[in-house]
């Protein structure tokens, strides 16, 4: 899969290739930029907010069928060790201060991804008086539609969030100081103000 | 003794137990309705812990909004009275909807507790006497919109649009033909 230009293209399966394209990058004294955003293409630790059924299709995607590891990308535990969040379904009102709250602990560079419709825009619950559009509250980077989706529309979203690394989402936040191309959301109301009382 | 006679023994058994205390005792599908006054709700539910009544299953209220009453209901059962294990007991009474003030059970039944506040937060009723009656689930901020009050009108409801007249009529002579 590589060629000289190495340009919109993501590296899968097969480790050689990889390494090979790594001590390219290395010996030819690339810009640091560009290294940092190849690294963070294949190392996503997704943290997993699940708060509905969607849960489940997250848990196979890693599991062996799947196997979504091989694309560079494994669940962590803490949201202060992981740069990328997945919300798997309907965000509560309570909730929303919890996802606020993962989100700001996040190192950056951080992307989210949203996944069900629940996530999307509300789905069954979409006229609740309880919940919340995740839109609203955090900047999502890529929708995986579907109710709920399959674990390879998951697996497909982790490659569409390397595509938007590998443009250099990733160098821009950390090393140029610039803000995301997906802007923060400016929230109407505090969605912890219930709790701080 | 088939099974509805024993339900109608334990019926009349309620009933001299409660004496004056019970409105109405009546046998429905499952489950024995017992109704009482709200002054003398506590009351009776003492004299059912005192039968063997140990715990509460569920606890119900219905918006029964032309009426203007919250149909209040604790299911009642027994874990250790083999006997009573076998019967469903719902206890009910009405509370004015203008104000909606119940006597806490929980001081009979501990196990009300959880249950009484989830019902304070959907309804807005109050329990009196309950030890710490604030919301269960839901943020503060909305339960204080009372919720499932019927009252009480989601935002984006009335995207369904009703039939056309044209198909009505004919689906209904259909039916009746």
């Amino acid at each position: 899969m590589s060629n000289s230009n190495g340009e919109g293209k993501v590296y899968v399966g097969n480790l050689d290739e990889s390494a090979e394209r790594a001590r390219e990058l290395l010996i030819k004294g690339l810009k640091l930029d560009k290294i940092i955003d190849w690294g963070t293409t294949f190392s996503l630790w997704p943290i997993d907010l699940t708060t509905s059924c969607c849960g489940c299709e997250f848990a196979a995607t890693w599991g062996p069928r799947f196997d979504a590891e091989r694309y560079g990308a494994l669940p962590w535990l803490s949201p202060r060790q992981t740069n990328l969040i997945v919300i798997e379904g309907t965000i509560t009102k309570k909730m929303a201060c919890a996802l606020r709250v993962s989100w700001e602990q996040m190192p950056n560079p951080k992307f989210a991804i949203a996944m069900g419709t629940c996530a999307l825009d509300g789905g069954l619950f979409y006229n609740s008086y309880n919940i919340v559009r995740p839109w609203q509250i955090i900047p999502v980077d890529v929708y995986v539609p579907g109710c709920p989706p399959r674990p390879e529309a998951l697996a497909r979203a982790i490659v569409e969030l390397q595509r938007i690394v590998k443009k250099g989402e990733a160098s821009k936040t950390i090393l140029r100081g610039m803000a995301r191309s997906k802007p923060t959301p400016k929230l109407k109301e505090d969605p912890c103000s219930w709790w701080w009382g | 003794m088939s099974s509805t006679d024993k339900l109608k023994d334990f019926s009349e058994k309620l009933k001299e137990n409660l004496g004056d205390l019970a409105k109405k005792v009546e046998i429905h599908k499952g489950f024995i309705l017992v109704e009482v006054e709200l002054d003398k709700f506590k009351e009776a539910a003492k004299k059912l812990k005192d039968m063997g009544f140990d715990h509460v299953k569920s606890l119900t209220v219905v918006d029964r909004i032309k009426d203007g009453v919250f149909e209040v209901g604790y299911h009642v059962s027994s874990y250790l009275n083999k006997e009573l294990a076998k019967y469903v007991v719902e206890l009910v009474t009405n509370v004015p909807r203008d104000k909606p003030q119940v006597p806490s059970l929980v001081d009979v039944w501990p196990s009300a507790e959880f249950q009484e506040r989830e019902a304070y937060e959907g309804f807005g009723i109050t329990f009196e006497g309950h030890p710490d009656l604030r919301p269960l689930l839901l943020a503060p901020p909305v339960a204080e919109l009372k919720p499932m009050r019927k009252e009480f009108v989601v935002k984006e409801e009335g995207i369904y649009r009703e039939l056309p007249k044209k198909e009505e009529t004919q689906a209904s002579s259909k039916r009746s033909g």
